[in-house]
């Protein structure tokens, strides 16, 4: 048994080592006089700020549209529900850049959603609204499965009983369904908050400006170097750990409670 | 009260087959069927869960067939009480009255009295992760009966639980119905719960309800070998009538007496005997029975105050019976397997049911 878990540990700590050691050599090879020279950079700072906002942005939007549809691919079975299920998979799957030109080609101005959108003010090229779009388009998979399984796990007969009490479907779902899954549902909205963050490829060819985080790290890298883009990209890091430390401590919190 | 007409249910491969059931103001009623014959799918059609392809649903006199379940005034109660987890014993029970918005002072004093006539009172600050299988079941069941029902629905309540709770439980539903007389239609698996709580009886296989009636009346006539089965008779003898006897692998069953007849075309018949039907050790040449004869004990065990026996017939066929302990020390001769002793069915208690 011993020489099990041992094997097990060692397995499991060769992968923790292989995302661990890149990210702490990238920080401890930061000089924190250049760390703190471009914090105080407003081009930098607005960036990352941006890239929090968007990504905030996307799982909200996502939220509201992907958590009904999370509860019926749980609930309701309905013919086709393994295509829907594979339609909400498909962006993981599909490079992100293809995404990016693909969502160009229906929101930017040549094609009518995108011609209306535009006529209402909505505009997703070059704009944060772009940026939220295609960070929504890559990362929905994670919030929309975690809601999913955090509504399989939920037993669907309390459902039925608070029907029997009295409670209308609504109440049902918000009173007993939404909060038992609450815990799986903030996950998966941690997660693609997370994946949003991090997304480059399909938010740089909808929106290259204004510049996220990502699209700034890869244009001071390509423009100036290693040594330029790597503070900024230390500085995102640790932002991002410090905000993701913060959500994940809140939810056990109130998976305590 | 409660009445269902003609009822069909199909539920992915699984048919309910036209059910007609009535349920009278204040009765028991205990639904008894194996695991998988449809006893929680008709459940949750009582309960507005399920919409039926066909049929009625009447409940007070009203036609409730369309009715959601929120509209329906029936409790539930699941096999596993399905408390609601993030609340907590208290939230529980004032989950319904909350609804309904009966004023925060009077859904306090309603759980309060709730909780006070089953015994919870101290389990109100709890989650129900931290509660016994009886506790949760009383709280399943004050969450229930604190919105005033109609009828009080509760599938399998006493099967996740041991077996001493399960007997107190037994006795405290049967409290329940005596002091608030709520009409309850209970599902159950289980022989002894069936019949200890029964005052009227329904028998269900295969999506279909088979014979319903006071529970004695079921036990005394079956309307078939299934339902005779499913009430505990434990011997079903096959045979062929002839004149006044059938022709069993027994030898010849003096049939005269047992009533009602079978039909005079009939090929092939049943005498259901039930264990405490056969008789050990008969006295005397002549007496009240269809049967004498020789028997091999064939498997014993004790159970309880009970030694279960099984007697086999040199043809192959078994009868099995009981006997309580002080019985079996008094017969002459020491029980053991292997041991051939003499054996009786008395006409008493035996009937016909078809082959």
């Amino acid at each position: 048994m011993k020489t099990f878990e041992a094997v097990m540990w060692c397995l499991g700590t060769i992968l923790i080592l292989m995302v661990l050691i890149p990210l702490l050599r990238m920080i401890l090879a930061a000089d924190p006089q250049i760390l703190q020279a471009t914090v105080s950079e407003p081009e930098v700072m607005h960036s990352i700020l941006l890239t929090l906002r968007s990504a905030l942005w996307a799982t909200l939007i996502c939220a509201f549209f992907g958590i009904p549809l999370a509860y019926i691919l749980a609930r309701r079975p309905f013919p086709g529900r393994s295509i829907v299920q594979g339609v909400i998979d498909l962006p993981v799957m599909i490079p992100h850049t293809a995404a990016g030109i693909a969502l160009l080609m229906v929101y930017g101005r040549r094609f009518f959603l995108g011609k209306a959108f535009a006529d209402l003010g909505l505009s997703f090229v070059g704009t944060e609204a772009g940026i939220s779009l295609a960070m929504a388009f890559v990362s929905l998979p994670f919030l929309v499965n975690a809601a999913r399984d955090g509504f399989l796990a939920t037993d669907p007969r309390l459902e039925r009983v608070a029907r029997t009490l009295g409670a209308s479907p609504w109440r049902a779902f918000f009173k007993v369904s939404l909060p038992l899954a609450r815990q799986s549902i903030l996950s998966g909205a941690i997660m693609m908050w997370a994946r949003g963050i991090s997304e480059f490829g399909a938010v740089i060819i909808l929106a290259y400006h204004p510049m996220t985080a990502p699209v700034l790290i890869w244009e001071r890298f390509t423009d100036y170097g290693l040594k330029y883009a790597r503070p900024v990209a230390v500085v995102l890091i640790l932002i991002c750990l410090l905000v993701f430390s913060v959500l994940r401590w809140l939810a056990a919190r109130h998976r305590e409670i | 009260m409660l009445r269902l007409h003609d009822i069909c249910v199909q539920l992915g491969r699984f048919r309910l087959k036209h059910i007609d059931l009535h349920v009278k103001q204040g009765a028991y009623l205990v639904l008894l069927g194996p695991t998988g014959t449809g006893k929680t799918v008709l459940f949750e059609t009582i309960a507005g869960v399920h919409r039926p392809l066909t049929g009625q649903t009447w409940i007070n006199g009203k036609n409730a067939t369309r009715w959601p379940p929120e509209k329906r005034r029936l409790g539930v109660v699941y096999q596993d009480y399905a408390l609601f987890p993030h609340l907590t014993v208290r939230e529980n029970i004032a989950f319904g009255l909350r609804l309904i918005k009966n004023g925060r002072k009077g859904i306090r004093q309603t759980v309060q009295e709730m909780a006070g006539f089953l015994e919870i009172g101290h389990l109100l600050q709890r989650h129900p992760t931290r509660l016994s299988g009886g506790e949760r079941q009383r709280v399943a069941l004050a969450r229930a009966l604190v919105m005033k029902p109609h009828a009080l629905l509760l599938d399998e309540p006493l099967s996740a639980l041991d077996r001493s709770t399960r007997d107190r439980l037994r006795g405290e539903l049967k409290r329940i119905h005596r002091e608030i007389g709520v009409t309850i239609l209970h599902i159950t698996h289980d022989l002894p719960e069936a019949f200890y709580l029964a005052d009227h009886l329904a028998v269900m296989k295969d999506g279909c309800i088979l014979q319903e009636g006071r529970p004695e009346a079921v036990l005394k006539q079956p309307e078939n070998r299934t339902v005779a089965e499913l009430v505990g008779i434990r011997n079903l003898i096959e045979g062929m009538p002839e004149a006044e006897k059938l022709m069993t692998s027994f030898g010849p069953v003096d049939i005269r007496g047992i009533l009602p007849h079978p039909p005079k075309d009939l090929q092939k018949a049943c005498l259901a005997v039930p264990g405490w039907s056969v008789a050990l050790f008969p006295e005397g040449e002549t007496g009240p029975y269809l049967w004498q004869g020789r028997l091999c004990i064939s498997e014993m065990y004790y159970m309880d105050g009970q030694v279960e026996l099984e007697l086999a017939h040199p043809a192959g066929e078994c009868l099995k019976t009981s006997l309580s302990r002080r019985e079996a020390a008094a017969v002459p001769v020491l029980l053991e397997p292997g041991k051939e002793i003499p054996a009786a069915i008395l006409r008493e208690g035996v009937c016909w049911v078809p082959a």
